[in-house]
């Protein structure tokens, strides 16, 4: 499961090179992944996709791949 | 269409674009200073784009998280050695207030009162400390009133309640910042309010980071904060260029007739423009000039400028009409010649995309305003613009329209006047030579910032300089007021000099601002400067011309007076006869 989508957002983010990211990636990983970052990443994630996270989803994301799981639940399609 | 015109793109563009910020070339440089008692990421980064879109290299500091109150009480903090020439200081109301957010009424009214007035008292205290020790001026925001109240809709019967605690607290703050020359409001209750509480609180990045202004606000914040660094640099602007037809009134006069244009009260339409019209009348009553450039017959045009019953604004409110069949562009140089003002200075309105293109693509350092295509969303854009700022409206400013008027008279003098000599005598001009006292510092302040034409050596001064300069005994700070039979020009000339020793003084600064240009003011007052030099004993006058991209008329100025130049700078000697224009009459103060 790949999306283009997600992956472009994450990495204008932390300014990374998409080739870079994986379902792996985490703080730890990507030097950018600060607070600050983590949440405009969210807002952003948020506009394009079109959905709303609770707090609590936020503080479960601990790397690419819970966004995934997250955009899931929300019944968003991934395969694009 | 919503009210607020302004599209802003999201926070991460900011900081994307702020990575690969280089504003090390630019010329006009500021330093700003962020502290504050919440998250405020990624503002720093926004208003380092912001300024770098303008042409400004901004260098940021930000005080650690709550770390205000050290920031400022420590002498040797990071905050004073980064030495900030603006400093904003952005309060929350949830932090100052503590449990009592929530739970005012637990304590008895008295108490409340008391807890409000300490809160004050720190932050003066506060804001006294900061403006002695530093050279920068300081932004403090008011304090954000909670929409809510645990006694729901009695809240108003409660006595100095929630909402009238924070109230007070910032009609207090605000009493503090008319009496501290260097500190300003600014006011975060209002840009919550035009924002809307519920959009710029989000409480999940609240309680995810403490981030009280949701990251998407912080770009519009940054606007806002601009607002106060534009003036400090001088870039605010100074005229508005109207056009006529669709712009001060709906329809075409050529077309529609003086009856036919939509200027009424009694429809929609005319109502717009007639309201566009009274917020340009409030501009220009506060300093902002305003021209006119239309394509039009003059006869038309001016028919209903001098006497159609709605028209708010009249002959006497422009400085400057060009009514005409030329191009725009043509016009708008003719009018910043006219008037003696830079282009980067004028904005212009127009609802004519091809005109708005036109002029804007042919001199781009004019701003010209997208106007909707909706007159009644013509007052909210220029609402919007946050560039009129001054940090002080000087008696200067609020008479600026009516001496344009008598420049107009002036000009139409000359024409009569059977030659140049002539004409100077017959102005009566006086010059009069003013100290530096609390009335004059803003004004010599001013002039220093933005008079870039007849300017020796372009030094920029803030108030707080001029005030440091004209307690130094080694500074001799001066100013003059000019005044002709058709009017009064107020202060538009300032010297500095520094009393280098006893025998030779050096020009630190001579400018004279370009109305009163070209009528030998300049050589009577240099004059008046090398008489009392002489009178003190002192042998020879150094001055400096530096020369800037826009100085030029200065040029020759002191050379035209006797200067002869050895090595970097322009001397005078003393024992030389000093000559003074004898059309006008000088008076020291």
């Amino acid at each position: 499961m790949m999306s283009e989508k997600l992956y472009n957002i994450i990495s204008k983010i932390f300014s990374v090179p998409i080739t870079e990211i994986n379902d792996e990636s985490n703080p730890e990983t990507i030097e950018s992944w600060d607070s600050l970052n983590l949440y405009m990443l969210i807002d952003d994630i948020e506009t394009e996709f079109n959905v709303k996270f609770t707090l609590e989803e936020i503080l479960e994301i601990k790397n690419v791949g819970d966004f995934k799981k997250l955009l899931v639940n929300h019944g968003c399609e991934l395969n694009e | 269409m919503k009210i607020s015109m302004v599209i802003e793109e999201k926070l991460s563009a900011y900081i994307t674009k702020s990575k690969k910020l280089n504003s090390s070339n630019f010329q006009k440089k500021i330093k700003t200073a962020l502290l504050s008692n919440f998250t405020l990421d990624g503002l720093n980064e926004t208003i380092s784009v912001k300024c770098a879109d303008i042409q400004i290299g901004c260098n940021t500091f930000s005080g650690g998280y709550n770390q205000y109150n050290e920031e400022i009480l420590n002498d040797k903090s990071k905050l004073y050695s980064f030495s900030p020439d603006i400093c904003f200081l952005i309060l929350d109301t949830r932090k100052i207030l503590g449990d009592l957010f929530f739970s005012p009424y637990n304590l008895p009214v008295e108490k409340r009162r008391e807890f409000i007035q300490n809160k004050v008292d720190e932050l003066t205290n506060l804001v006294k400390l900061f403006i002695k020790k530093s050279n920068s001026k300081l932004v403090v925001s008011n304090l954000v009133v909670p929409t809510f109240s645990p006694y729901g809709i009695i809240e108003a019967k409660v006595s100095y309640g929630l909402q009238e605690m924070v109230r007070d607290f910032n009609q207090k703050l605000s009493d503090i910042c008319k009496d501290e020359d260097s500190a300003y409001l600014y006011d975060l209750n209002g840009f919550v309010a035009r924002f809307g509480q519920n959009n710029v609180f989000d409480y999940r990045q609240y309680f995810f980071g403490d981030v009280k202004i949701s990251l998407n606000h912080i770009p519009f914040l940054a606007n806002e904060l601009l607002g106060f660094i534009k003036p400090i640099l001088g870039l605010n602007k100074k005229c508005i260029v109207l056009d006529l037809d669709n712009t001060l009134w709906g329809g075409i006069v050529g077309e529609d007739g003086f009856n036919g244009i939509k200027l009424s009260h009694n429809d929609p339409i005319g109502r717009a423009f007639i309201e566009f019209q009274k917020y340009l009348l409030s501009l220009h009553e506060r300093g902002i000039i305003l021209a006119v450039n239309s394509t039009n017959n003059l006869e038309d045009a001016m028919e209903v400028i001098k006497d159609h019953p709605n028209m708010v604004l009249r002959e006497e409110h422009f400085a400057c009409l060009k009514i005409n069949w030329n191009d725009k562009v043509t016009n708008f140089y003719e009018i910043a010649q006219e008037l003696n003002i830079g282009l980067d200075s004028m904005v212009f309105l127009d609802d004519d995309q091809v005109n708005r293109d036109f002029v804007g693509t042919s001199i781009p350092e004019v701003l010209t305003v997208e106007l909707p295509n909706d007159p009644s969303l013509y007052v909210p854009t220029l609402t919007e613009l946050n560039d009129f700022n001054v940090l002080k409206i000087t008696e200067e400013d609020k008479k600026r329209g009516k001496m344009y008027l008598q420049q107009r008279k002036r000009t139409e003098f000359k024409k009569n006047a059977p030659n140049f000599e002539e004409y100077l005598k017959q102005l009566n001009i006086k010059v009069r030579i003013k100290k530096a006292t609390d009335f004059t510092i803003p004004r010599i302040s001013q002039l220093t910032l933005k008079t870039n034409q007849f300017n020796l050596t372009t030094k920029r001064y803030q108030e707080e300089d001029v005030r440091k300069f004209s307690q130094d005994k080694k500074k001799i700070i001066g100013c003059a007021q000019i005044e002709d039979k058709f009017g009064d020009n107020g202060i538009t000339n300032v010297f500095i000099i520094d009393k280098e020793n006893e025998r030779e003084w050096v020009i630190d600064t001579f400018l004279l601002s370009c109305r009163v240009i070209g009528r030998g003011i300049e050589n009577a007052i240099l004059s008046y400067i090398c008489e009392d030099a002489k009178n003190k004993g002192v042998k020879k006058i150094k001055a400096r011309f530096v020369p800037s991209k826009k100085n030029k008329p200065a040029e020759t100025f002191l050379p035209d007076f006797g200067f002869k130049k050895e090595n970097d700078y322009w001397i005078y000697y003393l024992n030389n006869t000093i000559k003074s224009p004898n059309h006008l009459m000088l008076k020291i103060e």
